[in-house]
């Protein structure tokens, strides 16, 4: 492992979201030397789940059972898109290692099958999705079999209604109730915030008095959805002595975001991340890359926290996300890559980036603009060659996919994480060798 | 020459030294610093301070305070450590000046005791009263070099006794140097001296002695023809080895006095009729009597207290290490005496992390060496009398805006604990109902305070000024990327711990974000979410979109001192 500066690292990650984080997780897991830049402040944007592939094609917005199937269909009709032109098996390995080591790190995930799961939203929505937390996994059985169950809130609590939900799904489910409650400590707050009863409900105290309170109410429930608030840190400890205090099953809802999985995911990621030997520079940002003379290395001119400092990468992955994360800027006339001014697959006029309805189904040609690569995930300069031998590029950057109308976030992103980071090991053996 | 003066001057100026250094050290028991320094008498710490200097002595701390007589108080390695320019000034100044005093100034009681023969005009001691008045004025020099390149914004607190006192110093040693070249290439001292050793005056037979003198000892004779005869001169020299040898170098080595006498020569007659030799002994020992008299009373007192201050901290319980607490008796005069210690060097102020905000706010008593000053009035009750009322409101300012980053403290030339000093302070102001900024603006609700702003023309809004000293308030891009997310809020502690619904948090981080992108900062200035902000900077470090939230809530503190500042005093005004 190189450690001090002025080393050479195996491999650079530029971004520190869903895939920057896979990146740097699944080449410190192959013994890659790896430096990591940015801040992982996007993730608490994530819901805790992780999709697979749920949608596909698009226009038609068809739910599928079994991602397997739908990454079946689209290889068939899109095999430009990345998830398309990875192997199906390699896919699961990498969903299996992900969550893994989020359970090393104490967030906990229900056994992955081969089926996408079902679970309602703090709105009533149903969501399907692929990789679900230990603690809402309840929810799920719930839901299919619509069972007398008890929804609880919190007064104050402005992100989540179980009003809402029961209203919203109650029509189809009679067995479903709900009841709002004080939380113990904070009666004479206005306003209440999850993470702050996540972080109260630590304390065994605090916990024993809430489940006093909602103990009279459950009644002939057989399981119990409470708002995603239930520990931050040692999640797994709160949710258990729910279940053993109330009895019964106990799920949590997911909230808007930022919600209190998104911490739990990004607390857990960079735990597991740096207990991997993986440096990190949290509050940095890339300047510029600058491509060594021998073609062997390549320099990065950090920014933010770490200006000044120099890093230098025989592999560099780029995963800046798209607009919010910044891996893309749009112009007035162009989307431009951020960092290096990569040629973007793109509408040939602005005109083009949007459909005259903003909610049409196909979704917007905008959402699948994004960087070309060749099979091993190398970025194309305007001449159609890589940009340079070992810059790879993964994650929502990538052109040809609409992630959130194909529900398959997650999967891009550890997937291609998944997929470059073995062609990076690839790359560096061969160097090594030849 | 006439010296009657002399005697009763001198001891006039000793009287008055004594009784200026007995009133100011009496001080170190008498001023009180500190709320807790009021539970005990004067006399309680006299007592204490005895019985502290006989532990010093007879128990084993005796060699920690030999170590910082030597270190500390000689060698100044502090000092040294910070500001190497002025050690050097000041070293030359103390060694230059010590060894002056004790081999001229006090000739009779040290010189002539332990060198047999000494004689003012002998080798070596017209040299090296030259090299010591020369090593005083470069360190004068150095001293003033040094404090012309100092950045700290503000002039020096009563500026003008130091520079007076100093310049009384130079004009000591100038007059002296005058007094030298004078007494050389005067031929009226060479005709005083030749009656008193030769008992002649005649002209004759003075006349080899004279060429010999003009020649070689630099006498200014008027009336003497030349070229000097090469014989003559060698007849003087037999008369020279005679008469006046035993008391008489030749003065080439006072290698300032002995040009400046060949420069005075064509003005020396004058000054012979003038009578001048008096006068400048006059000028020279009067500027020194009154240097004597008055040291007590100017902040070069600290030559006194200072050392004394280092030694004490070397007698005292270590601060950190000890395990009992220090008696307040002795903590009460260390206190006191440190106000007295402070050189005045300014070397704290050049650290002071909130030395910004002292120029943002206009505010000098934000610094250290003013806020000394300050701490000092208040404790002597000279802060609150009538006509004071804006100092103590500066001083009040001060005192609390201070973030105790100890800085101050760890730089001190003179090991003074200012941090104690800093504390006591506060107490002080308290106590006389000097209340520091947090309670006034939390004294009203932020919508009330947000209220009176609007009232007032818009001529203290956020314009160009205010972009210097709080850049990220002033500028769009450090907050616009904001997307109301709540993470701030989700992982803020304060937030977190506020439950009580009358004093809790009014405005949430996110919230206070907002008002800015709305450009309602006025909003956000007297909120309990600015003033009750502990920057552990989890918002700022969590934030998705790298706001410097923290950051910006601690510009908006500064920012409300200065605009809540301006309302309240024309609400008292009014």
């Amino acid at each position: 492992m190189t450690g001090a500066r002025g080393d050479i690292c195996d491999v650079a990650v530029i971004g520190a979201g869903m895939a920057g984080m896979s990146a740097a997780l699944f080449a410190a897991e192959r013994g890659l030397s790896c430096i990591q830049v940015g801040n992982a402040g996007s993730l608490l944007f994530a819901s805790g789940l992780l999709d697979f592939l749920g949608v596909h094609p698009v226009p038609e917005r068809q739910l599928w059972q079994s991602p397997l199937e739908a990454l079946a269909a689209l290889g068939r009709d899109e095999p430009d898109h990345p998830l398309a032109r990875l192997d199906a098996d390699l896919i699961r390995s990498a969903f299996e290692s992900f969550v893994t080591a989020l359970g090393a790190a104490g967030l906990a995930y229900a056994p992955l099958g081969e089926r996408n799961r079902k679970l309602f939203t703090s709105i009533g929505t149903i969501k399907t999705t692929y990789g679900v937390p230990r603690s809402m996994v309840a929810g799920v059985r719930v839901l299919e079999q619509r069972s007398p169950c008890l929804l609880v809130d919190f007064r104050g609590l402005r992100e989540f209604s179980a009003a809402q939900i029961a209203a919203t799904l109650g029509r189809n489910w009679p067995g479903l109730r709900q009841q709002r409650i004080e939380f113990p400590g904070y009666e004479a707050v206005p306003e209440l915030y999850a993470a702050h009863l996540a972080r109260a409900l630590e304390s065994g105290e605090l916990r024993a008095r809430t489940i006093a309170r909602i103990k009279p109410l459950l009644g002939d429930a057989r399981s119990l959805g409470v708002p995603a608030v239930l520990g931050l840190a040692r999640a797994s400890e709160v949710h258990a002595a729910f279940e053993a205090g109330l009895g019964l099953p106990v799920f949590e809802i997911p909230t808007m975001p930022t919600s209190v999985p998104g911490l739990r995911l990004r607390t857990a990621l960079e735990t597991v991340v740096s207990a991997r030997g993986v440096l990190r520079r949290r509050q940095a940002s890339v300047r510029g890359l600058s491509f060594g003379a021998d073609a062997a290395t390549i320099t990065l001119e950090l920014d933010g926290a770490a200006a000044g400092e120099r890093v230098h990468a025989r592999a560099v992955v780029l995963a800046t996300g798209r607009f919010t994360g910044r891996g893309l800027t749009a112009e007035r006339k162009q989307v431009r890559e951020s960092i290096l001014g990569l040629p973007v697959h793109q509408p040939a006029s602005r005109a083009a980036w949007h459909q005259r309805d903003f909610l049409d189904p196909s979704g917007h040609a905008i959402n699948r603009a994004g960087l070309l690569t060749d099979a091993a995930w190398r970025p194309l300069d305007a001449q159609g060659r890589p940009a340079w031998k070992r810059l790879y590029a993964v994650g929502s950057i990538l052109a040809h996919q609409d992630w959130m109308r194909s529900k398959c976030g997650s999967g891009l992103a550890i997937a291609t994480a998944w997929g470059a980071i073995e062609q990076v090991a690839r790359d560096l053996r061969a160097t090594a060798t030849g | 020459m006439s010296t009657a003066l002399f005697h009763p001057a001198l001891y006039a100026s000793l009287a008055l030294c004594a009784l200026g250094l007995a009133w100011r050290m009496s001080a170190w028991f008498r001023v009180r610093v500190g709320p807790d320094a009021c539970t005990v008498t004067p006399w309680q710490r006299m007592v204490a301070a005895l019985r502290g200097v006989a532990v010093a002595l007879f128990g084993r701390r005796l060699f920690r305070v030999l170590g910082a007589l030597v270190l500390d108080a000689l060698l100044l390695r502090r000092l040294y450590a910070n500001a190497k320019l002025r050690w050097l000034g000041h070293q030359l100044i103390l060694v230059g000046f010590t060894l002056l005093l004790l081999m001229h100034a006090l000739a009779a009681l040290v010189s002539e005791k332990l060198f047999q023969g000494y004689q003012p005009t002998l080798e070596p001691y017209l040299f090296l009263r030259n090299l010591f008045g020369v090593m005083v004025l470069v360190g004068v020099g150095l001293l003033w070099f040094g404090r012309r390149r100092e950045r700290s914004g503000f002039a020096q607190a009563r500026a003008f006794l130091g520079a007076a006192f100093v310049a009384l110093l130079g004009f000591v040693l100038v007059s002296g140097f005058l007094l030298e070249a004078h007494k050389i290439a005067s031929p009226r001292a060479f005709y005083r001296m030749t009656e008193q050793y030769a008992g002649t005056t005649d002209a004759e037979q003075l006349k080899p002695l004279r060429a010999l003198w003009a020649s070689e000892f630099g006498v200014a004779f008027a009336d003497l023809q030349q070229p000097i005869a090469a014989d003559l001169v060698e007849r003087g020299r037999e008369l020279q080895r005679d008469a006046c040898a035993s008391c008489h170098a030749k003065p080439a080595s006072a290698f300032v006095s002995y040009p400046l006498a060949r420069l005075l020569a064509p003005v020396t007659g004058l000054m012979d009729a003038a009578g001048a030799d008096t006068w400048l002994w006059y000028l020279h020992v009067f500027a020194c009597l009154l240097g004597l008299a008055s040291l007590p009373f100017t902040r070069f007192f600290h030559v006194l207290a200072a050392p004394i201050s280092l030694l004490v901290d070397a007698a005292a319980p270590q601060r950190a290490l000890s395990a009992q607490p220090y008696a307040i008796e002795a903590r009460a005069s260390q206190r006191a005496l440190a106000l007295d210690a402070c050189v005045r060097c300014g070397i704290c102020d050049e650290r002071c992390s909130v030395a910004l905000l002292a120029r943002y706010l206009g505010n000098p008593d934000l610094l250290p060496s003013h806020k000394l000053i300050a701490t000092g009035a208040l404790a002597k009750g000279r802060l609150l009398r009538s006509g004071e009322e804006e100092h103590a409101l500066r001083a009040a300012e001060g005192a609390f805006l201070c973030t105790d980053c100890g800085r101050c403290t760890s730089r001190c030339p003179v090991g003074l604990d200012l941090e104690d000093l800093w504390q006591a302070g506060r107490g002080d102001l308290a106590v006389a109902g000097l209340a520091p900024p947090a309670q006034w603006v939390q004294a009203r609700p932020a919508l009330a305070w947000a209220e009176s702003l609007e009232a007032v023309p818009r001529q203290h809004g956020l314009a160009a000024p205010d972009a210097a000293f709080a850049p990220l308030s002033a500028d769009r891009r450090s907050f616009s990327r904001c997307v109301q997310c709540q993470t701030c809020t989700n992982v803020c502690p304060v937030v977190a711990h506020s439950t009580d619904a009358e004093h809790g948090i009014d405005l949430t981080p996110q919230k206070v974000m907002n008002l800015l992108r709305l450009g309602l900062s006025d909003l956000a200035l007297g909120s309990r979410m600015v003033w009750d902000c502990a920057s552990c900077y989890q918002c700022q470090e969590s934030c998705p979109e790298g706001v410097r939230v923290a950051d910006i809530i601690y510009e908006l503190r500064a920012l409300a001192v200065r605009r809540l500042g301006s309302v309240r005093s024309r609400r008292q005004a009014a």
